[in-house]
């Protein structure tokens, strides 16, 4: 079993529910560093990244295409993910971008969908970059299910 | 004073005449062997070319004489167009660029064009900044640019002669199409299907711009400009009056897409232009159904035949009732002599984005033929030639499934088993030759809200290779080129390629069906056996259409490269291998390993003698 967790702001909660061995990525960066808060195991997720998956599939997929890996259209944004802070990715969608003459990024800033998912789509891709999550609509780990359930 | 005035009205009586006979000029345009004069070859869209120096024996020694970087990126749809005067006429996508090249002098630049468009038009286009080419009527060139220009330029040195806005970016249309010019007037279509669009079909005067007809797709029969008395469906009178409004829940047809973004051809005898209408608003059936039912969201995916000087209907097919898969209905009809049991009949061929290859009778709108050209299609398991409609499988079948439900292993994906990619018939076999997709998907509906100029699409969908019949073809293959006989419903041969096929084919009485592939390769291979004869690899993707003309004595093949469009957009970083499960690294060819960004135009000749 592979088990990754990647914790900004609820490490110890994610930790605690699962009681599993966890490998801690951003243990040393602060919060204002990284916001990114996801968990793998074998391929599936926690239900926020999942949401991630949703939202990126829903408003960024038409255009820099499937699982994040970029298209002839737009950019790659696991890439993004690797090289950007979260500050820039969200300014990003929420201000768009012309970054040169016949590429333009739209703003977001309008889309309430998108704009309240902002982390949730940050910890997708950041699972997709540096988490081990492959491609494809990832599950939902069974604990976490029901416990956002109950 | 006086005398000015009079002078000025002379002018424009002197420049109007002959604008009354565009109809006639292309029609002699087209009847000229050696020309290629508008982007489909003809009329009636038959890509074919009487020319045959480059042919069966020759093809082997056909060599690039020059090429032409159009400094643009993003996908080059569309082709050059040639009409005699020693130049070739080519477009870009956005900024949607015109050039002028001398032939003579390896594709100097006689002139430029370059209109000013807000740049905001980019993000609200869905599937890449494209742009499927010029008209020519008369000295004049027409264009539809990105932002809903419509634009006449005079052919002779570039000069804007008139310009006409036909929509509004800033509520999610645009314009990709190419113009079609039949009598005095400019027909023009519209894109934005996934941004919740009324779509429309509008013919501007060509010598003018003056608006002169407007026919919705979706609405009142006034504004569809169809008469539920007179208009043909399945050759009977429609009968119901307004069916674009009830067969929609409260309101909807307002967003009811219906965009007329594709090819559309002419009968000069008949007197009508046919063209087909895009998918139908929200890829979510639920928010089209009537009360949870299937409702109909006439006339979303339907070919319509209407009189070009009126716009009034005389005909309408409904592909798809009730899209459940965006099987955006706009692939051109092709306008095709047949004999069917001794008779002659005018048919209306079209491989289509469902999978299935259907013959019409174009005077009538009745469906003769409805055959699957790519066997894997199982959204439907055939159509009912009484109805004229589909028989869908509820195993594919989102809405039966359900919202937030994935449902899975639907063939084909929504890109079409064909999208764009206009397909070529030859006269001399009676065959069409298309290139296809071999792409399935899992398509998930979901609850989306309408907010103008805002994409308003409605479902996530997954893609992977169609899986092999019978073990059959080139294992992960994504695409094929095929010859199919469209009155017997089959195909003649097949050849399988890695990515979709999403060039614009091209025949000739050379003996050859030529067409290129996302690699890039342009090849040409026999008509009647498809063994491959020649290739060449061009710097990028082709998605453009393969053309061909005659200057001076000299054949030539040119052709548009540049990758992308929504294949580039789909295809660029592999599809998933549907077997290997969660986690698991695409096994599948990436489209990114073999070609980039990059718009040139690419023109073969054979060397001299």
């Amino acid at each position: 079993m592979t088990v990754i967790v990647k914790a900004g702001w609820a490490c110890a909660f994610a930790a605690g529910v699962l009681g599993l061995a966890v490998l801690a990525g951003g243990a040393a960066e602060s919060l204002a560093d990284d916001v990114a808060d996801y968990t793998v195991i074998d391929g599936n997720v926690d239900p926020n990244t999942r949401e991630g998956y949703t939202v990126y599939s829903r408003a960024c997929m038409a255009c820099h295409g499937p699982d994040g890996l970029g298209s002839s259209f737009a950019p790659s944004l696991i890439q993004a993910a690797e090289r950007r802070s979260f500050e820039e990715f969200a300014q990003t969608i929420a201000e768009g971008r012309e970054i040169q003459p016949g590429q333009v990024m739209p703003s977001f800033a309008d889309d309430l969908y998108v704009m309240s998912n902002l982390v949730n789509v940050w910890s997708y891709l950041k699972a997709r970059a540096d988490g081990g999550l492959g491609r494809g609509r990832p599950g939902i780990i069974e604990d976490m299910q029901e416990d956002e359930e109950s | 004073m006086l005398r000015v005035s009079t002078y000025a009205i002379a002018a424009v009586g002197l420049l109007a005449a002959p604008m009354a006979q565009a109809n006639e000029n292309v029609l002699e345009l087209i009847d000229n062997p050696e020309l290629w004069a508008t982007q489909l070859g003809n009329y009636q869209g038959h890509r074919y070319s009487q020319l045959d120096q480059i042919n069966r024996d020759t093809v082997g020694d056909l060599r690039a004489e020059w090429q032409f970087s159009t400094g643009v990126l993003r996908g080059h749809e569309g082709g050059p167009l040639y009409v005699g005067d020693g130049r070739l006429y080519i477009h870009t996508p956005f900024p949607n660029k015109v050039f002028a090249l001398d032939i003579e002098d390896q594709g100097r630049i006689i002139w430029s064009y370059e209109p000013d468009q807000d740049s905001r038009v980019i993000p609200v286009m869905c599937c890449d900044t494209v742009n499927r080419g010029l008209a020519y009527a008369d000295g004049r060139l027409f264009l539809n640019q990105a932002d809903n220009t419509v634009i006449a330029l005079d052919a002779e040195s570039g000069e804007l002669l008139w310009s006409v806005s036909n929509g509004d970016h800033t509520q999610g249309e645009t314009m990709t199409m190419s113009p079609l010019v039949v009598h005095d007037k400019v027909i023009v279509g519209i894109s934005g299907g996934e941004f919740g669009i009324r779509g429309h079909i509008t013919a501007y005067n060509a010598e003018t711009g003056d608006m002169e007809w407007r026919g919705y797709s979706t609405g009142p029969d006034d504004e569809v400009l169809l008469d539920p008395e007179t208009t043909l469906m399945m050759g009977e009178p429609v009968g119901e009056a307004d069916l674009g409004v009830s067969t929609w829940p409260e309101g909807e047809w307002e967003r009811g897409g219906g965009a007329p973004w594709g090819w559309v051809t002419y009968d000069p005898e008949l007197d009508l232009i046919y063209y087909g209408t895009g998918n139908p608003g929200t890829w979510n059936p639920e928010q089209r159904a009537i009360d949870g039912e299937p409702a109909d969201n006439k006339w979303g995916i339907t070919v319509f035949a209407r009189d070009p000087n009126t716009g009034e209907t005389k005909w309408v097919y409904q592909k798809v009732p009730f899209d459940e898969w965006d099987y955006d209905g706009i692939n051109e009809n092709q306008l095709i002599d047949v004999e069917i049991d001794g008779e002659e009949v005018k048919g209306l061929g079209i491989i289509d984005r469902t999978g299935f290859g259907f013959l019409l009778d174009r005077e009538t709108g009745e469906l003769l033929v409805a055959e699957k050209f790519a066997p894997e299609t199982n959204w439907a398991t055939h159509y009912d030639m009484e109805t004229g409609r589909p028989v869908v499988d509820e195993d594919y079948s989102p809405h039966t499934q359900g919202v937030d439900v994935n449902t899975t292993d639907i063939c084909p994906t929504a890109m079409g088993a064909k999208n764009m990619q206009p397909t070529s018939y030859s006269p001399d076999t009676g065959l069409i030759y298309a290139g296809i997709n071999r792409i399935c998907m899992n398509y998930e509906p979901h609850e989306v809200e309408y907010v103008a100029g805002q994409p308003y699409v409605g479902a996530t969908l997954t893609m992977m290779p169609a899986p092999l019949e019978n073990d059959e073809g080139m294992e992960g293959r994504m695409g094929s080129f095929i010859a199919w006989d469209p009155v017997k419903g089959e195909t003649v041969w097949e050849i399988d390629e890695r990515f979709a096929v999403w060039s614009g084919a091209l025949t000739t009485a050379g003996d050859l069906a030529f067409y290129g592939t996302l690699e890039g390769h342009i090849k040409a291979v026999d008509i009647e056996t498809g063994e491959h004869l020649w290739q060449f690899k061009t710097p990028s993707g082709i998605i453009g259409n393969v053309n061909t003309f005659q200057h001076e004595g000299k054949q030539y093949i040119a052709v548009l490269s540049g990758v992308g469009g929504w294949a580039g957009i789909g295809l660029a970083a592999g599809l998933e291998d549907p077997e290997a499960g969660l986690g698991a690294v695409g096994v599948f060819a990436a489209l990114q390993d073999y070609t980039e960004l990059g718009g040139v135009l690419t023109v073969f000749a054979l060397p001299d003698s």
